[in-house]
């Protein structure tokens, strides 16, 4: 496999997936950027435990995922039922924490960051590979739990408290128990990501997550569509995509082009592209089609 | 002894610019009904602006002044629209779209500021800006003009600007705006107009602070209004956002525990502390010391 295509399969599989883990707290009007700190934590945990302690990958990646949750855990006790802009505040403040503790400790590189990480599966094809494989297994199956949650009793719970908070609390909807979950599973699923990440480059550094992390994840979401999951399915790809086709002297300002589309679609679309009207229009659709044949 | 109060007069000018900051953000939020996110980002590109003029013009300080004001006049003008048209599509249920707006803006803003100026580099102000000579010095305690002028403009911005808001007639109408907008309405206070004018008011605060940061700091960077922005947001929310007195005692609480742990600890911690403390005071009361007044 090149290794531009490569990069352009696996970063487009971690914007969906770590999009997926703002999108999901989103659900409850919550921007959990804390996801950002998470992915740093338990990706340069995961470094440390293969390079020094010599802990096999699979593992690594476990203590990953369960770092992000029990992190989510503790700070949804605080913050699973607070005003959204306290939860973009605490995802900053813990960003900022995170990245001065890392240039803080040389036992994880400080400053330089952490490199030379082994090749999972042997050789370097056999790691790309198995890099590409583990992340869209992981597009697959959490792409499924987000399906199931948003035809659930859970998803129409946090869609009402989405709306009014004090309406869903009349209706019996238990808002920090929902906030708590929701935070927990986007911080699980951000600590594990932050894993695969760093195993992409064979490497971590503080570069690497920076706050243009949190714009990019938030682009994705908000012009694909923050009301439902498909908007960060299309998005991803195309926005990750898209400034490849300019020269490199362009491609330098993709944050800037991110941040115009961001205003143009806030502006013009607010839903983003993909609407729950329109999955809803073009299930439909199909479903008329299959009844015809 | 003498390190604790050098450490203290470094807070308080600090505190004095986060006071002026949280001022503008506060008065944004609380009669355009905006979180401006980005209004720090602003500051810092008008600071990159009084650097550009100061250079032109071979450090005229008066153009240097005057073209940053109007640069934060201008661009906080500017961006008025746009967040009008994002209110009005959200109504007034969603203020975090505001939030995302104003996040979008402010990563064009640094982007810009690290492609665009000085190769990315951080710029430094001269010394007809910034003075070369302390204002006063008595043992280890050294007071440089940056850190007089933004105590004392601080003191005059905070006042000017509470005389307007309780002695005016904008004044009642910024209140009204904030205590009710749709009873303001009734009583005939036009919301977008007056909305304008508080984009223009923070425009004026922003570039004071622009200059006054430039003098303080002497230098500045891309990355300096994220910084800034993150602690703005941080100081209203522990105060209460919207909180105008809070963010007063906030922000000056936030320059002094700045300072002191610059005073007594590495560099590099010293943010990572301020930003502890703050994080503990969000996660037990997220509705921040004073009440939210939104």
């Amino acid at each position: 496999m090149p290794l531009s295509l490569y990069y352009y399969l696996s970063i487009t599989a971690v914007n969906i997936l770590m999009s997926w883990a703002l999108y999901v707290p989103y659900r409850v009007a919550h921007l959990h950027f804390i996801t950002v700190a998470n992915m740093t934590i338990s990706g340069y945990l995961s470094g440390y435990l293969v390079m020094n302690l010599h802990v096999p990958f699979g593992w690594a990646l476990l203590i990953g995922f369960a770092v992000g949750g029990i992190i989510g855990y503790i700070v949804s006790l605080f913050i699973g039922d607070a005003p959204t802009f306290a939860v973009v505040m605490v995802g900053f403040t813990f960003i900022y924490i995170t990245r001065t503790v890392i240039e803080n400790m040389d036992v994880i590189g400080g400053t330089m960051g952490m490199f030379g990480l082994p090749n999972i599966g042997g050789s370097p094809a056999a790691h790309r590979w198995f890099i590409i494989g583990i992340l869209y297994a992981l597009v697959l199956v959490v792409g499924f739990l987000i399906f199931r949650f948003d035809h659930s009793r859970l998803g129409r719970a946090a869609s009402a408290i989405f709306v009014d908070r004090d309406l869903a609390t009349s209706l019996g909807v238990d808002i920090k128990k929902v906030g708590m979950l929701l935070q927990i599973f986007s911080c699980t699923l951000a600590g594990g990501v932050g894993v695969l990440y760093g195993f992409i480059y064979k490497s971590f550094h503080l570069d690497f997550f920076t706050f243009a992390l949190v714009g990019i994840f938030m682009t994705v979401i908000f012009v694909g569509g923050y009301a439902t999951q498909w908007g960060t399915v299309v998005a991803a790809p195309i926005l990750y995509g898209f400034p490849l086709f300019f020269p490199p002297e362009v491609q330098s300002w993709r944050i800037v082009i991110y941040g115009a589309i961001l205003i143009l679609v806030l502006v013009l679309k607010p839903e983003g592209f993909i609407t729950r009207k329109f999955v809803h229009s073009i299930g439909t659709a199909l479903s008329r089609k299959r009844e015809n044949s | 002894m003498q390190v604790f109060i050098a450490q203290i007069i470094n807070g308080l000018s600090l505190g004095s610019i986060y006071v002026l900051l949280v001022t503008g953000f506060n008065l944004l939020l609380l009669v355009a009904m905006i979180i401006h996110f980005s209004y720090p980002q602003v500051v810092v590109f008008s600071m990159y602006i009084v650097w550009i003029v100061l250079n032109a013009t071979g450090n005229n300080l008066i153009l240097g002044i005057a073209a940053g004001v109007l640069s934060s006049i201008a661009l906080n003008v500017l961006c008025a629209p746009l967040f009008q048209k994002v209110m009005k599509n959200r109504g007034d249920v969603d203020i975090n779209a505001t939030m995302v707006l104003s996040m979008a803006i402010g990563m064009i803003i640094t982007d810009v500021l690290s492609h665009a100026f000085n190769k990315g580099l951080p710029i430094a102000f001269p010394e007809a800006l910034t003075g070369s000579k302390p204002f006063l010095r008595i043992g280890l305690i050294s007071i440089m003009p940056g850190q007089v002028w933004s105590l004392l403009m601080g003191i005059i911005a905070v006042g000017c600007f509470f005389l307007l808001l309780y002695k005016t007639r904008a004044g009642r109408a910024f209140r009204a705006i904030a205590e009710d907008p749709a009873g303001a309405r009734l009583v005939g206070i036009p919301l977008i107009k007056t909305g304008f004018q508080s984009y223009a008011l923070s425009g004026v605060l922003g570039g004071i602070i622009a200059v006054l940061l430039a003098m303080l700091l002497h230098s500045a960077s891309p990355g300096l209004g994220e910084q800034i922005s993150h602690k703005v947001l941080a100081v209203s929310i522990v105060a209460g956002l919207g909180n105008l007195v809070g963010g007063l005692v906030i922000g000056l609480a936030l320059g002094i525990l700045e300072a002191l742990v610059q005073g007594y600890a590495s560099g590099s911690w010293s943010n990572a502390i301020a930003f502890v403390v703050m994080l503990v005071v969000i996660l037990v009361k997220p509705k921040g010391l004073f009440g939210i007044k939104v």
